[in-house]
């Protein structure tokens, strides 16, 4: 038996067609054509889409394993932990729906205050429940990728949140999944405010260590270990408000004009499976014309007639 | 044994496929092998006429397209070591288990530098080390597959 495999090696002393050296020459200026062709021109987002189409059957078979072992760990769940559960929760239902009268009438007071002011009235954005389906294949970009896709009106820029907070932003949309960079991507930039004192800042992803880096921030800033940073939603994208991370350290060295500030993200990045895809506004007007105060009252007026 | 067929090339290469996107996460995803590029350098050492230097191209290119980078770098990648493979496969007739293992070992450290130099062209930040991690997990493997085969069937090559 291993001397018939061995037996086929000699056919290979005969190279049909042209040598090695040739076909690597060949297929390196494929590939070097294609990257330039990805990077710079943008030509290839349809072959990709039609190809992660193609590829959904083979990344379902992919996800069976878990499906599975998730399908029965449901079963093994005893009728104790259920009733726990369920005792929890309602009883989270109905702190929570105390909670909510009181922001009913705060949100109409609000409006009403905001239309004495004639500032514009704040939007409510509407939102899709999406689920992650895995993780992005590139252990160095923090990628997930999300069940919901151009199929279910997704578009690319779309605001992606949990319970706890911001998780990142749709950066690529196939017909039946999505792409989701998340903040502590490198690539990724939101606008922020510090909620104690209303201080803009712009946050990008540190790339490693799931972490945020407030950078270009000078070093007598006024920022305290412990501060929340929540969207400024200046953007359009983010809704006003909605929690992105806590400083965690902040390092003043007296060599760079730059404080160096760290933070770390309020959305369980690693732990939830389910999120929210909040739609873009359509019209991206600053929500908070009254609270951003760099924006001038005629502008502020400018906006809320532009508005409809 | 049966004569290898280009069907059961391309199906090993599509199982490995399928493990590459099995939903790996945190750890796993960092030790992560690259399954696809495993079982290419198997037929590309064993039968270098059924897999060559374009299989191993097209299997980047699927690499490339399920891992939503820029396309073609693992298409490059694979075919530069694929090259380097081919070239030096005779000799391999004469290695011993350990010396395949180790020349394999060199094959899979040179697609993560050329992937690497590639992403730092394109703008990554440069990993720590760790991200040499699947090269190891890979080669692992490797002997696995290899002293598995050993016990249940017959000694592949003996030098």
């Amino acid at each position: 038996m291993p001397r018939a495999m061995e037996h086929q090696h000699p056919q290979a002393f005969f190279v049909r067609g042209p040598s090695a050296f040739a076909r690597l020459l060949l297929f390196a200026a494929l590939s070097i054509a294609l990257m330039a062709t990805d990077s710079r021109l943008h030509y290839l987002i349809e072959i990709r889409q039609g190809f992660v189409a193609l590829l959904q059957p083979l990344q379902m078979i992919a996800n069976l394993p878990t499906v599975l072992y998730g399908n029965v760990r449901e079963q093994m769940v005893s009728h104790q932990t259920l009733l726990e559960d369920n005792r929890r929760l309602s009883l989270e239902a109905l702190q929570q729906n105390a909670q909510l009268q009181h922001l009913r009438a705060l949100q109409e007071e609000n409006d009403h205050l905001r239309s004495l002011l004639g500032a514009a009235q704040s939007i409510s954005q509407p939102a899709k429940l999406g689920e992650i389906t895995h993780t992005g294949r590139d252990p160095f970009t923090h990628k997930v990728v999300v069940n919901l896709g151009s199929q279910q009106g997704i578009i690319a820029g779309q605001a992606v949140v949990d319970g706890a907070g911001v998780i990142g932003q749709v950066t690529r949309v196939y017909p039946f999944s999505s792409e989701v960079t998340l903040i502590t991507d490198k690539d990724l930039a939101i606008p922020v405010q510090a909620e104690r004192n209303s201080l803009r800042a712009i946050a990008f992803g540190h790339g490693r260590d799931n972490t945020i880096d407030l950078p270009y921030l000078p070093a007598n800033v006024d920022i305290r270990e412990g501060d929340v940073l929540v969207t400024s939603g200046i953007d359009g994208i983010y809704p006003m408000g909605l929690a992105v991370a806590k400083v965690t350290r902040i390092e003043r060295t007296p060599d760079s004009p730059f404080a160096h500030i760290v933070c770390k993200p309020a959305a369980g990045i690693e732990n939830h499976r389910q999120v929210l895809l909040i739609a873009a506004s359509s019209a991206a007007t600053p929500t908070g014309a009254v609270i951003s105060s760099n924006t001038k009252p005629s502008e502020a007026a400018r906006h809320a007639t532009h508005k409809p | 044994m049966r004569p290898i067929s280009l069907k059961l090339v391309y199906f090993t290469l599509l199982l490995a496929f399928i493990c590459h996107l099995l939903p790996w996460a945190g750890f796993g995803l960092m030790l992560r092998p690259d399954f696809v590029l495993l079982v290419a350098l198997y037929w590309m050492l064993r039968a270098p006429h059924l897999c060559n230097i374009g299989t191993a191209w097209l299997a980047g290119l699927a690499i490339d397209l399920a891992s939503g980078g820029l396309f073609g770098q693992y298409a490059l990648a694979y075919a530069f070591t694929a090259f380097v493979a081919v070239s030096y496969q005779r000799r391999l007739a004469l290695f011993n288990i350990w010396q395949q293992a180790g020349y394999v070992f060199l094959l899979l450290l040179l697609t993560q530098l050329t992937l690497l130099v590639l992403k730092l062209f394109a703008g990554y930040e440069a990993p720590g080390w760790h991200y040499f991690l699947p090269s190891v997990s890979g080669v692992l493997l490797w002997q696995l597959a290899v002293f598995s085969r050993l016990s249940s069937n017959h000694p592949k090559h003996q030098s």
